[in-house]
């Protein structure tokens, strides 16, 4: 990238508010917030009263405190649970029917949901604050027996695919967020793949939180049948605001025999400014079961954004000759946090795992990489491979290893590795000598350290990530 | 010496040799030409015992019924197997490893078990014959040795374990032409009236230096041709293609 | 719940006001949570408190140690000793070395080193510690021969706890070379729950073997806390094996430049004996060097535990630490748990971790019985390499020897 683009790109571009009227449900979280949440989206009871378990079950739940990031505690009393534009409160038929303040935005992020102007096939679900304002190419999608429309939808159309699936990757009660999720969430995406179809495009859904003092708690459901094949993006941006916002979403996969889904994820929320004013809590819970034999899922995350990333990707491979696998990039620069890392449950016989981490560390940020790894004494010949790559750029940033190996089968292996360095200073000397400035040569041999997770992404989305990953660390290298 | 009847084998459900007939008698030097994928290390991993393959058919060694018998036991009668892909043993002394292996042999034998001492004038006089270093005996078993050095260490341990039937497996894959000198020498003065070999190779070279008194072309599983040595350098000019 | 155990301060005789008072509070704290459970960090994969209650009915701390008596020494090699007998010093002799370089005290309470921290066991040790010895190396001295403290535990012992706290100091360039030698047979249950603390000054050089003579059924809990000065060598054996329970919580503070530590361990374990070995590693100052390399092969219902955490300060720069974890699983009912942690915050450092669990390599395996080596014997010849690797770096010849034979029993 060149030095120019880097220098115009110096903010957050991303930082910019749609001035929008909002429907917005009264602040605080209590059962009126929950049944006006659903109520407002005509849910069927069961649905209310799925939500109302998950929010009794919260009243007892504390929220967790072991994680490494410490933040503020968060008044729950003080949050809007449901923002959705105005305009969209009865959901749009057509493009036509979007505000087009909406669309600009959109437009705005590098996401036009015109589909004639669409060239490279990406199915696009679009989520504004709480709801989902569009989705695209679906005509097309539906003639092979896909299903991808907003979870509020599928509640309404499909609701005997979402019960028999919401809740069952993520339990009701699983933690504090999920659970809290479960009680409110407003929005997200949902798929559903028929047997033996490989989708023919990337589906994909983008998150925009634009109102302020607003929570956001989107769902995903993704269901690969027998056989099917999808492949999943995600992305995120938030205005800029002195406020910490909340976001804590929940994604659910099922792969069944021989299903894949590939799910990756862009994530740039606004990370707040380089005091570490404001900036969004980014805790989302994701989790995975390959339920059926022969299945696979794997996550690809690039994290850059947030004030705080909390997440962990995880895997269940519960049927024979299952894969899991989790690459991961998450750079954090001035005083951003990430606590991030997988979790692969090996149940099932032959399974496999890997695990590929990269973590970038600069300014005064902090990184780690925390996951488990666990062979129950069934899953006999499983393997994992793992590989935890720490970078260190200046003396002010911390980097954080912390792999829980557990190996409960003779005939299963377990491999780990981790290594932190700074920056080669030889690489750097090498670049400079060749003519690149510091901060390009940075963005080089940062890229080439993140390499192997980079190539997991989609074409559209690695080019993206990597003039991202150059971003993020500008003005940490002196 | 050896007799294989009709022998088929099966890894992961994949049948890789479907009825295979060879017999080999003392003295006689056999071998094995075929294409990537014919099944000639099946075959070697087969006789040597290797777990994971699903056989069919009849092995006979000097008349006892081949498949009954463990690897161990296989060795300690006299089949010896140089791997294509010797293992590297951390930890384990390679001067222990010969003696540890040479005392099981001599002991099936009903032979004494050998001294230190002893034994060490053997390990000193053949691994001299082949050039090997005596300090290369006191290293980990094959760890960090190169591709040369692990093969001629395999012919070491068969002069030193004096086997009745030698299986060389793609021994002269990955050797300079000394090395391929040096192997060759150590095998033909191993050579004589009662002991057999049955050499895997994919090429020619190695059999300008060994001559073989049969040469048979594996394909698909299964023996397509047999001839004399002069059967080596037409598949040298004219490749497979004419044989499969 | 009932508890299955009794602690009183009263039992221990001869305390100061100030003494008692201190030890209630110790006593007091760590009442409210009791025997640590996977909740405690320290404790992630061991539930010590499911683990005691079923194989205990009353603890108590009210042994009375017994008069001196005979044991044997070992004869393979010369060396000096400390007889321990119940935690407490009852005998000793410096036969090899200058007797006013050396001084041997018993444990002194008024001045003592206790920490709290992560792991509750040290509140009870503060609480409830008696007996243990005080030793001190003068400047420049540097031991003949190795000091074997013989820890001996009475057949006597059952259902009780024995708490101790032992001192070592290396003054400036001296040197010692200890075996620590767990000598007991008992078939009774009890719990040992030791402390260590080792104060190096500049220069120094301690290499510490921990083994022990014989199966038993005890219950082992050692705290070992580290202060290295400037240039000195720190490094941890631990060998030890045949015990029912034994955890080594080990804290290693590099404070100044050029310290260097390691912690090696071999262990093969069977039936239901669990070891745990917990390290940190503290890299407070700049280029200090630590290396971990722990080795388990386990059988039978066998568990083992590494919990490795390698620490960089942000002024420790040029910090090279490495830590290594490897198991072979012999059978499906034994498990290895692990977690290697870094924590690091200096950006010029060379820090790394592996750790590895699974199976015995079946094709070399087949490599050996290819050349008629016995299955049984295969198997042994393996995992011999693989713990030999470990053992090749025991320091002294004689002593060596002596360990390799007593390991091989």
């Amino acid at each position: 990238m060149k030095t120019e683009d880097l220098k115009n790109s110096k903010e957050y571009k991303y930082g910019f508010t749609t001035d929008i009227e909002n429907i917005r449900a009264p602040k605080g979280l209590n059962e009126e917030t929950i049944k006006f949440i659903s109520n407002i989206k005509k849910e069927p009871k069961w649905m209310l009263d799925w939500r109302l378990k998950a929010y009794n079950r919260l009243k007892v739940l504390k929220e967790p405190d072991w994680q490494k990031p410490k933040y503020p505690k968060i008044n729950y009393q003080d949050l809007y649970y449901y923002s959705a534009p105005k305009s969209s409160s009865e959901k749009p038929k057509s493009l036509d029917d979007i505000d087009p303040k909406i669309l600009e935005t959109y437009k705005k992020l590098g996401i036009p949901l015109d589909e004639q102007k669409r060239l490279n096939g990406i199915a696009v679900d679009a989520v504004f604050d709480s709801v989902s304002v569009a989705t695209t190419f679906k005509d097309e999608l539906t003639k092979k027996g896909i299903i991808f429309c907003s979870i509020s939808e599928a509640i309404q159309k499909h609701p005997d695919l979402v019960k028999k699936y919401l809740g069952s990757v993520i339990p009701l009660s699983d933690h504090y967020f999920a659970t809290l999720n479960s009680a409110v969430f407003t929005d997200g995406s949902f798929v559903y793949i028929p047997p033996n179809t490989r989708c023919p495009m990337e589906l994909s859904t983008y998150f925009r939180i634009n109102a302020s003092e607003t929570g956001q708690f989107e769902r995903t459901l993704i269901i690969a049948d027998k056989g099917s094949y999808v492949s999943y993006l995600e992305g995120c941006t938030a205005p800029m605001r002195d406020e910490n916002q909340l976001h804590a979403a929940n994604v659910e996969l099922i792969a069944l025999d021989d299903a894949e889904i590939k799910y990756s994820t862009v994530q740039n929320w606004y990370p707040g400014d380089e005091n570490g004013r404001g900036g969004i809590y980014n805790f989302v819970t994701k989790r995975g079961a390959c339920r059926g034999k022969n299945s696979k899922i794997s996550w690809t995350q690039v994290e850059t954004g947030s004030a705080i990333t909390w997440k962990y990707p995880s895997c269940i491979l519960q049927g024979d000759n299952s894969v899991g696998e989790f690459y991961s990039i998450a750079i954090t620069n001035n005083h951003q946090k990430a606590d991030t890392g997988t979790k692969m449950i090996h149940l099932g016989k032959n399974t496999k795992s890997k695990i590929i981490s990269k973590g970038i560390s600069a300014g005064k940020a902090d990184n780690m990489y925390r996951g488990l790894v666990q062979i129950k004494n069934k899953a006999s010949n499983s393997r994992n491979y793992t590989q935890c790559d720490s970078l260190l750029m200046g003396n002010k940033c911390g980097a954080h290893t912390i792999p829980y190996i557990k190996n409960n089968n003779s005939t299963s292996t377990i491999e780990h590795e981790a290594t932190t360095t700074k920056i080669n200073e030889e690489q750097l000397y090498y670049c400079n000598q060749r003519g690149l400035d510091q901060e390009e040569a940075v963005s080089l041999i940062v890229n080439g350290f993140c390499k192997e997770v980079l190539q997991q992404l989609p074409m559209e989305f690695a080019v993206e990530a990597q003039k991202l990953v150059a971003i993020s660390l500008e003005g940490s290298v002196g | 010496m050896l007799n294989i009847k009709n022998l088929e084998a099966k890894v992961d459900n994949k049948h890789i040799l479907n009825g295979l007939n060879l017999d080999i008698k003392p003295g006689e030097v056999h071998a094995i030409m075929g294409p990537n994928g014919s099944g000639k290390s099946t075959l070697a991993n087969v006789l040597s015992g290797k777990n994971g393959y699903e056989t069919k058919g009849e092995i006979k060694y000097n008349g006892e019924n081949l498949s009954e018998l463990s690897t161990e036991e296989r060795a300690q009668k006299g089949i010896f197997l140089a791997f294509q892909y010797p293992l590297e043993i951390p930890g384990v002394n390679t001067n222990v490893f010969l003696r540890t292996s040479l005392n099981s042999v001599r002991k099936a034998r009903g032979e004494k078990e050998l001294d230190t001492l002893n034994f060490l004038k053997i390990v000193k006089e053949k691994s001299s014959e082949l050039g090997i270093d005596e300090k290369f005996l006191s290293r980990q078993l094959n760890v960090g040795f190169s591709g040369g050095e692990k093969k001629k260490n395999e012919i070491l341990q068969m002069k030193i374990l004096q086997p009745k039937l030698s299986i060389l497996d793609e021994t002269d894959s990955g050797l300079d032409i000394d090395a391929l000198r040096i192997v060759a020498d150590g095998v033909n003065s191993y050579k004589n009236k009662e002991n057999a070999f049955l050499i895997i190779t994919h090429y020619q070279r190695l059999l300008d230096y060994i001559k073989p008194d049969f040469i048979h072309v594996l394909s698909k599983g299964k023996i397509v041709k047999t001839g004399n040595a002069d059967l080596g350098v037409e598949l040298e000019k004219t490749g497979y293609a004419n044989f499969i | 719940m009932k508890n299955f155990y009794d602690f009183k301060v009263d039992n221990i005789i001869g305390l100061s006001s100030k003494e008692k008072e201190f030890r209630n509070k110790e006593l007091d704290l760590f009442d409210k949570n009791g025997f640590p459970n996977k909740r405690e960090e320290a404790w992630k994969f061991t539930d010590l408190n499911t683990i005691l209650s079923k194989n205990f009915t009353n603890i108590t701390n009210d042994y009375i140690s017994l008069k001196e008596k005979k044991f044997e020494l070992i004869k393979e090699f010369d060396h000096n000793y400390l007889f321990v007998l119940d935690g407490k010093l009852v005998s000793n002799e410096f036969k090899f070395e200058d007797k006013n370089k050396v001084s041997i005290k018993e444990y002194d309470y008024e001045k003592q080193t206790f920490v709290r921290n992560q792991n509750s066991l040290n509140l009870l040790n503060n609480a409830l510690a008696s007996g243990g010895y005080s030793l001190e190396i003068s400047k420049n001295y540097k031991f003949r021969k190795p000091l074997v403290v013989y820890n001996h535990f009475s057949e006597s012992i059952k259902e009780q706890i024995i708490s101790y706290k032992n001192s070592l100091i290396l003054n400036e360039n001296s040197e010692i070379k200890i075996l620590n030698y767990t000598d007991t047979n008992s078939k009774n249950n009890f719990f040992v729950n030791s402390f260590d603390c080792f104060k190096l000054k500049k220069d120094s050089s301690l290499k510490n073997i921990f083994i022990n003579k014989n199966r038993c059924n005890c219950y082992f809990h050692n705290y070992q806390k580290s202060d290295l000065e400037h240039n000195t060598t720190l490094d941890n054996y631990i060998l030890s094996t045949g015990l029912k329970f034994n955890k080594m919580d080990i804290e290693i503070n590099l404070n100044e430049e050029h310290a260097k530590s390691s912690v090696f361990s071999a262990l093969s374990l069977s039936s239901d004996e669990h070891q745990e070995i917990k390290s940190s590693l503290n890299h407070n100052s700049k280029n200090c060097q630590s290396y971990q390399k722990i080795k388990n092969v386990l059988n039978d219902q066998s568990r083992g535990v590494y919990q490795g955490k390698i620490f960089v300060k942000q002024e420790a720069q040029k910090t090279d630490a490495y830590q290594l974890s490897k198991a072979l699983l012999l059978n499906d009912n034994a498990e290895f748990d692990a977690k290697p942690e870094l924590e690091i915050y200096a950006d010029d450092v060379k820090c790394s971790h592996g750790s590895t669990s699974g199976s015995i390599d079946l094709d070399s395996i087949h490599y050996l019985k290819s050349r008629g080596i016995p299955e049984k014997k295969a198997y042994q010849m393996l995992i011999n390499g693989f713990l030999s690797e470990i053992l090749e770096k025991l320091p002294e010849d004689n002593l060596k020897k002596f360990l390799i034979e007593k390991l091989g029993r």
